[in-house]
């Protein structure tokens, strides 16, 4: 009788078809709010929302995130306000995913994104650049540095308001 | 302490000297007073009303003079209605102060919301974002949440240049007028002012070129908010980010303490370099301000053009060796000379690099010749006999001081040392300027005396001499003064041509004299340092603080050069015998003195340790590339003959190395010892061999005490971003005068004149030049003249030479194409020709001149 018992589990778990998936050719879908690598967002318009303001490397826990600021003008803007992030660079192997980064920024630039298929064949390329970081500017609207006209992005930060 | 009173802090009592402010007082008890106007540097305004308190004093009894007492026993206290400024209040007996009630809580959460409605939340890219007064006592002090609608909020300009240094921010400027008060009251120099009125007050500029001082770096210190931000620094990196290095000024004799701030950089290789450079408090050297130069003059530390591997000449290319190879070329070379070798000093080499480098001239020769460079002022033996005391605080000379400057640009030589000079007189020190021509600081002199040049000497000397005749010899004091006697003597019966000012300098109770070179050869220059210290060990103002003898050398250390036995004499004897080797430590005398450039060329020769291609280096045959300040560790000494240390701030570029190991290297090469392994050990070798350094060891020069006005930590709100010292104080070696039991010297002083018939032309100094170091600082290019001369008014119209021609001045048999200044500065028959505004030589001391009109 035992023995029907277990010839039955096993036959249920061979007509079950495979719970494995052939990774990579095959990929489970993350969650809505999976941490995975980060992206450097932009507006609409194509400009940065880093302002290089460094506050996600503060509020880093292991010292992952490196950040070098520089000054913007109208002939080169890449972010509105008068900050840009002239460096940003995160050294995925001190990451901890943790998303401080995210919730320091006051622009709302660096997202943890799904990808999570990071690996390196040295520990430099572990480093990521902005380049790499960022996200490619919405279709039809140019790159950074954009020309702009004076007086249209003086200010880096949307206006704030009181928390309702 | 000087007398007390007694005041009472949120029920505490506390003692605190009479007269000072409520705000100083309360800091002094370990009570924080918030402020935003107030500056403990300068006289209160009352603006911005963070610092309300409640006020009150003690009722004491009109009959009996004790203090009312209620029925519980208690004082009472006669309070005022209203909240009182703190900052405008100075303490007196029985004041009472209550800053921790509800009252005072709810008008400083008031202050607060209202400084905020129009100043913008844009910290995140503030560059003051970290080390902000305003961010810091808004957390502290401030409400939680604004009723501001934010619609209202005002739009003013955030990007507006006040000159090429410094920008401002109007929105996020507070008007505490902390900048304009500092320009107006602590400079002198009307640049900012407001503007408008209301709710449009707004600081402008009001100069030509705008924000002409050279001070305007510190308004960015003191500025509460980040409404003033240099171009050097903006947007450089977040002051949390930052490692602060102790470090010192290498540009010229006072020997401000600064503070390195670095950080590594992907620009630079990812190595370590400065971002900016910000004042370190030391009250006896620079308080807590610092020059445009010192502070924008930083960039050679990390400048492309460093040298970083050593140069060998072969044929007219320069091959880049090993260090080995160009030890053993310079080893060989040095041995065979002999006698025949010349060592020049540079006026930024550290202690230890003087004394390696002595160490190996003694190596090569039993009677080395060590020179300095550059050579126009000497007598350093009259700075240590009569130097100014140790333990003098310019900031302490008031009404009854009395100082003299003679023959120096004080405020294009030694910025600071003319902005403490300039309060003094402010708080009413008599100051005395005595020039031949006019400088910036006759508007703040008590007398001016514009000498003819060459009469340098005789005029202070005749101030010795009144001394004399007005009976203010100091018997007791000569007493042990070798030669008082002879020299009082000779003073009889000498004419005193300027009478008032002599006067002036008598009366005063302390008195300081600071010494520059202008227009005098090395031979008068040695003569008006022991006129000086004449004057001052006659009349007994040595040996004290706030009396002596500083000199304004031309550079940072040369005070240390002349300590460990280099000396500008031999300089100027080089001239006339000319070595067949030389060796030159971080000098470029061929940019500045055309009959050097001649012997550089005829010697076998050359060596030059440098950080940058000179054009002294052009004519070496091995170059060696050496550190700058940043990169090492070692001592400078200052004019007042103060050691301080400075630190590692960034790492080495290149091969180089610090001058001292590479003099040791080739010492070693010679058959002496083996290099020290730090600049630690050096300096201890100088104590031990170095009678006046014997203090100077270390952790000795690395001491530090509390100094008021707290500035840095957490106190940012309070005195300004200079930092906290926390490098040390550094120790003045004592002039002989200190040492009861020395015996001292005076002598009477060689008077003559130079007699140069018709035009001369004078060597002057100014701050931003073309030296070696400071032309690597781009920034600052707008703001070096191109050559030029100053010409006589008179002397220009019978030329015909109108301001802003190009003229060619014909000196030393060379022509040179300059452009001729004529406003009125340069007397008769006088040219000024300022030096190192560019590369080539023009004159080194007073010399004939003519001026040629360039036809059309």
């Amino acid at each position: 009788m035992n023995l029907i018992r277990g010839f039955a589990t096993t036959i249920k778990h061979v007509l079950e078809g495979p719970v494995t998936i052939q990774y990579p050719e095959q990929e489970r879908p993350v969650r809505e709010r999976f941490k995975g690598r980060h992206a450097l967002k932009r507006y609409d318009n194509g400009l940065e929302k880093c302002i290089g303001c460094s506050l996600c490397a503060a509020a880093c826990p292991a010292d992952a995130i490196w950040v070098e600021a520089a000054e913007n003008t109208d002939e080169e803007r890449f972010s509105p306000g008068e900050r840009y992030a002239k460096t940003y660079e995160i050294n995925m192997l001190r990451c901890i995913f943790c998303g401080y980064c995210e919730d320091a920024c006051p622009t709302e630039a660096i997202v943890l994104e799904h990808e999570y298929r990071l690996s390196f064949n040295d520990r430099r390329d572990a480093i990521y650049t902005k380049d790499r970081l960022i996200d490619p500017p919405p279709h039809g609207v140019p790159a950074t540095p954009q020309v702009t006209e004076p007086g249209q992005f003086d200010r880096s930060i949307p206006d704030m308001e009181n928390p309702k | 302490m000087a007398e007390t009173v007694t005041i009472t802090i949120d029920g505490q009592q506390f003692q605190v000297p009479k007269g000072i402010n409520l705000v100083d007082a309360a800091k002094m008890s370990g009570t924080d007073i918030p402020v935003f106007c107030y500056h403990p540097k300068m006289d209160p305004v009352g603006m911005c009303r963070m610092c309300l308190v409640e006020l009150g004093s003690v009722v004491t009894n009109r009959e009996t003079g004790e203090p009312d007492v209620d029925d519980n026993g208690d004082p009472v206290v006669r309070w005022f209605p209203k909240l009182q400024t703190a900052c405008t209040q100075t303490v007196s007996e029985g004041m009472v102060v209550r800053g921790a009630t509800q009252r005072v809580r709810d008008a400083r959460d008031d202050i607060l919301e209202f400084i905020l409605t129009s100043h913008p939340l844009d910290c995140p890219i503030c560059d003051k974002g970290g080390e902000c007064p305003l961010q810091n006592l808004t957390m502290a002090y401030g409400p939680g949440e604004s009723r501001f609608v934010f619609d209202d909020k005002i739009r003013l300009d955030k990007h507006v240049p006040l000159g090429d240094l410094i920008y401002l921010d109007r929105e996020r400027c507070i008007q505490c007028a902390r900048c304009t008060r500092f320009c107006d009251e602590v400079v002198g120099d009307d640049v900012l002012a407001f503007h408008e009125r209301g709710r449009r007050l707004q600081i402008v500029t009001i100069s030509d070129p705008p924000f002409d001082t050279k001070f305007s770096g510190n308004t960015t210190d003191i500025c509460p908010v980040g409404a003033l931000t240099t171009a050097d620094f903006r947007f450089g990196a977040r002051p949390w980010e930052l490692d602060e290095v102790p470090s010192i000024c290498p540009h010229c004799p006072v020997g401000c303490n600064i503070s390195a701030s670095t950080r590594l950089d992907r620009d630079f290789g990812g190595k370590k370099v400065i971002k900016r450079i910000m004042p370190r408090q030391n009250e006896h050297v620079n308080e807590i301000w610092i020059c445009d130069k010192g502070r924008f003059g930083h960039h050679h530390a990390r400048a492309e053009e460093r040298l970083t591997t050593p140069l060998l000449r072969r044929g007219d290319e320069w091959v880049a060796v090993d260090w080995d190879t160009a030890y053993s070329e310079i080893a060989g070379r040095l041995k065979k000379a002999g006698d025949n070798v010349a060592f020049l000093a540079g006026n930024n080499l550290s202690n230890e690099d003087l004394w390696e480098l002595r160490k190996l001239a003694h190596r090569t020769s039993n009677t080395p010749r060590l020179g300095v460079w550059p050579a126009f002022m000497t007598g350093a033996d009259a700075v240590a006999q009569a130097g100014v005391g140790t333990g003098t605080r310019l900031q302490d000379m008031g009404p009854d001081s009395a100082i003299l400057v003679i023959a120096s640009d004080f405020e294009e030589e030694a910025p600071v040392w003319w902005l403490q000079v300039k309060q003094a007189a402010d708080r009413g020190a008599k100051v005395v300027v005595a020039n031949g021509r006019p400088t910036k600081l006759d508007r703040y002199a008590t007398e001016v005396v514009h000498y003819e040049y060459g009469d340098a000497v005789a005029v202070l000397n005749s101030f010795a001499a009144r001394a004399r005749s007005k009976n203010k010899i100091d018997a007791d004091f000569t007493a042990r003064v070798d030669g008082a006697a002879e020299l009082e003597a000779e003073l009889k019966g000498t004419r005193v041509p300027f009478a008032d000012a002599a006067e002036t300098l008598l009366d005063a109770e302390d008195l300081v004299i600071f010494a520059g070179g202008e227009g005098l050869t090395l031979d008068q220059h040695r003569e008006l340092m022991q006129a000086a210290a004449n004057l001052l060990l006659l009349t007994g103002h040595a040996g004290k603080p706030n009396n002596g003898l500083v000199p304004v050398w031309p550079g940072a250390n040369l005070q240390g050069a002349f300590d460990l036995g280099f000396s500008a004499e031999t300089t100027a004897a080089l001239a006339d015998q000319p070595p067949t080797v030389w060796f030159i430590g971080s000098a470029d005398p061929a940019a500045e003195d055309a009959a050097l450039v001649q012997s550089l060329a005829n010697a076998e020769f050359v060596v030059v340790s440098t950080q940058f291609m000179t054009p002294t280096a052009a004519h070496a045959n091995v170059i060696l590339p050496a550190q700058s300040f940043a990169e090492r560790e070692g001592t400078f000494t200052n004019g007042m003959r103060r050691v301080q240390r400075f630190y590692t701030a960034q790492g080495p570029v290149g091969d180089t190395l610090p001058e001292w190991r590479i003099y040791a290297n080739i010492g070693a090469r010679l058959g002496g010892d083996k290099p020290r392994i730090s600049a630690a050990l050096v300096m201890r070798d100088i104590t031990q061999n170095v009678p006046r350094y014997a203090a100077m060891a270390y952790p000795a020069l690395a001491a530090v005490e509390k100094q008021f006005p707290d500035v840095g930590g957490d106190d940012l709100y309070y005195g300004g971003t200079a930092y906290t010292n926390t490098g040390g104080l550094g120790i003045q070696w004592p002039a002989n005068a200190e040492d009861e039991s020395a015996r001292l010297q005076v002598r009477p002083v060689q008077l003559d004149g130079y007699q140069i018939e018709g035009l001369f032309a004078v060597p002057v100094r100014v701050l931003y030049d073309r030296s070696t170091l400071f032309e690597q600082s781009e920034m600052m290019h707008t703001h070096v003249p191109e050559p030029f001369a100053e010409i006589n008014n008179q002397d220009a119209a019978h030329i015909g030479i109108v301001d802003g021609e190009v003229i060619r001045l014909n000196v030393n048999g060379a022509q040179h194409l300059l452009t001729a200044r004529v406003n009125g500065q340069a007397p008769a028959g006088v040219v000024l020709v300022p030096q190192l505004l560019s590369k080539t030589p023009i004159v080194i001391g007073p010399a004939a001149c003519a001026i040629e009109k360039i036809g059309e």
